[in-house]
């Protein structure tokens, strides 16, 4: 019989509640003058904004404070990353090291990984890829097809990775390759490897995207070295690491959040006296934020706990994708239309231009509604 | 939420509630036993004042009836219990909505109205929701004035929320035991990725529809109530819909069928959510209240009482 998904009630404890306060004053602060907010993780760069973020500690907060983490809770870190989503501040150059590549080197890199690769990311000067996605690796990710072949003291590694964001600005890549048998041994063989993005045999070629930006690359390795001290965890527990970094990937605020700009806009457009049906979208809208956030909290209480809830983080991110592409989708509707210059109309273009990818990075819509069915015992 | 009392009353329900229990109540006859048993179990008086129970039982065992559909008016005679303090008494009081409709007004000997009136003497006009529920329209003859609480259109909407979460949780198992036994084409339609999809969406609305309910039953004691109980009654009504559409077309003409007990719970949906205030009524007011804060307020105002 079903057993259930739970998102037991949780609340953010007051010693995180009372960051947010100074992530706001930080915000009023030093937000770039002329940058134009954008909820969405992935779309704002500046290098500037992320090292004085460093500097306040606010990345790697839960991190050990021998790399120069903060020791702080996950609840504490929960405040600040929605703080900076909701104000749609720039926050894509230590994003990815701060949520992820961090969190697994704290947990199956060496000591020396560590003390070599952290400290400069929690001082914002030292920023990380994904290394998963290949050309022909999309949502199958265990037919990973770069090779990794023994060589003294290393790895040789030739293969080409995909849709690898900001591998052009980033100083690392976390790769997973091939260090044993072929694309049929499916999730044996697997090993993760930290690559110097600007290193002998790595070449980086950029990919436009639909809405004219360039974001993501295709990273190209032509027997790239890579030293025994870069591999991540055990040769061949590749699968394990990247399924367990999962949890965190799917769960956050940036997972609903990426359209709030767009959702701010149009109250402002709206103004302070709304139609009955402008007023009975700004409520449905706020419900589902609401109930979004509340079930994101409830996943990070569980991560705090130590548990691994990857069948809530898919629903999370699965409701949450639906959400930040509706968002959109509706409001547009809801005013007249505006000159492009108008602050709704360049929110509403910049978040529908880029909308496809929500449903696609992290995890497609299909794939999580996979993961979804399976912990409901359908598969 | 006790869970002693919490156990109880899903003995209770499990052990009496089944569906010629509900085709009979559906029928209009009170379901006499099952109230005589719960009275005897001291159920009748969760809320009242000496019960060592509040309103955060009474919405948390509202989840536990709506599990099971229980033919009974318990959101309405737990919370009259509540606003009037209570006697053990085996006689009902109801609520009424706003428009002096009240569940089985005809069982009962007194309806407390949302405008501060306690109705002792009243005529009734029999009617029901789509679920068969009686739904019954007063005519107030002669009452006394009665101190509400604050926020009482809030909380009958919540009870509204807290029955459809629990409603929706049992369609959610009534879906999946469904799919993982009816076979077609040489194995179980679980099996098809088409139907395990459709299940996936219906997991997120049920999980979103009870994490919002326990949103408002948090919120209780909190100055945020109001707040949060718009939301959840908005979001759960959503759900509402999506599910009841979901786990009919999963199960097919079997579900559509009288004979199913699905029904009994779907339709249940459909009335839910337009009682005490559909989600459009519900969105509204949380949207006025957000526009006239400010686009700069959103968040801050999402943040503290979200």
């Amino acid at each position: 019989m079903f057993s259930g998904l739970t998102f037991a009630p949780a609340r953010l404890p007051d010693e995180a509640e009372a960051l947010r306060a100074e992530v706001r004053a930080f915000l009023a602060d030093q937000m770039p003058a002329d940058y134009w907010p954008n909820s969405d993780f992935n779309e704002g760069h500046s290098p500037e904004f992320t090292r004085r973020l460093g500097m306040r500690g606010w990345i790697g907060m839960t991190w050990p404070k021998a790399v120069g983490g903060g020791e702080r809770t996950f609840f504490e870190r929960y405040v600040v990353t929605e703080e900076l989503l909701a104000a749609g501040a720039p926050v894509s150059a230590h994003w990815i090291a701060d949520r992820q590549s961090g969190p697994l080197l704290l947990r199956f890199g060496t000591e020396e990984q560590q003390r070599r690769y952290l400290p400069g990311v929690v001082r914002g000067e030292t920023w990380f890829s994904i290394g998963m996605s290949e050309p022909n690796t999309g949502s199958d990710l265990a037919s990973v097809a770069t090779k990794a072949t023994r060589v003294k003291g290393g790895w040789r590694v030739s293969g080409t990775k995909i849709w690898t964001t900001d591998a052009h600005r980033n100083h690392y890549i976390i790769a997973l390759v091939r260090t044993e048998g072929t694309p049929a041994d499916r999730h044996a063989g697997l090993t993760q490897m930290v690559v110097d993005l600007k290193g002998e045999g790595v070449t980086v070629r950029p990919i436009a995207n639909i809405a004219g930006g360039h974001d993501f690359n295709e990273v190209v390795f032509d027997e790239c070295f890579v030293a025994d001290a870069d591999v991540v965890g055990e040769p061949g527990n590749g699968w394990q690491q990247v399924t367990s970094e999962l949890g965190y990937e799917r769960s956050g605020p940036e997972r609903f959040l990426s359209a709030f700009r767009v959702f701010v806009e149009f109250v402002r457009a709206v103004g302070t006296a709304p139609s009955p049906e402008q007023s009975a979208l700004i409520g449905r809208l706020a419900s589902h934020v609401m109930t979004l956030r509340k079930m994101s909290i409830s996943v990070a209480a569980m991560l705090q706990e130590g548990a691994n809830p990857g069948v809530e983080a898919a629903l999370v991110k699965s409701l949450g994708n639906d959400f930040e592409k509706m968002l959109p989708e509706l409001v547009r509707l809801a005013l007249p239309q505006m000159p492009p210059e108008h602050p709704f109309a360049r929110s509403l273009a910049q978040t529908l231009m880029h909308s496809p990818s929500f449903t696609i990075r992290g995890g497609t819509r299909e794939i999580l509604r996979g993961v979804i069915a399976r912990g409901l015992g359908l598969r | 939420m006790d869970a002693l009392v919490a156990d109880a009353a899903e003995r209770i329900f499990a052990d009496h509630v089944d569906k010629p229990l509900l085709d009979c109540a559906e029928a209009g006859e009170f379901p006499q036993q099952l109230w005589q048993v719960l009275c005897e179990a001291g159920l009748h008086l969760v809320g009242t004042k000496d019960s060592g129970t509040g309103l955060a039982d009474i919405l948390g065992l509202l989840k536990v009836a709506g599990r099971h559909a229980v033919p009974l008016p318990l959101a309405e005679v737990w919370v009259a219990g509540f606003v009037l303090g209570g006697e053990d008494s085996d006689g009902l009081t109801v609520v009424a909505d706003d428009g002096l409709v009240a569940a089985w007004g005809r069982r009962a000997e007194r309806v407390l109205t949302l405008d501060g009136r306690l109705a002792t003497e009243f005529s009734v006009e029999s009617g029901a929701n789509l679920a068969g529920e009686p739904r019954d329209r007063i005519r107030v003859d002669g009452a006394s004035e009665i101190d509400l609480p604050g926020e009482m259109p809030e909380l009958m909407a919540t009870t509204r929320a807290a029955l459809a979460a629990g409603a929706l949780e049992r369609t959610l198992e009534l879906a999946i035991e469904y799919a993982t036994t009816r076979s077609q084409f040489g194995r179980t339609i679980s099996r098809f990725q088409a139907v395990q999809h459709q299940l996936a969406v219906l997991a997120g609305e049920v999980a979103a529809a009870v994490r919002a309910c326990d949103g408002a039953i948090e919120a209780l004691d909190a100055t945020g109530f109001g707040t949060q109980a718009a939301a959840a009654k908005a979001r759960v009504g959503e759900a509402c819909g999506i599910a009841a559409e979901i786990v009919h077309q999963v199960h097919g003409a079997m579900g559509f069928t009288h004979e199913h007990t699905l029904h009994h719970f779907t339709r249940r949906l459909w009335s839910w959510r337009d009682e005490f205030g559909n989600e459009a009524f519900w969105q509204r007011r949380l949207g006025e209240r957000l526009a006239a804060s400010g686009a700069d307020a959103l968040w801050d105002f999402i943040a503290r009482e979200g």
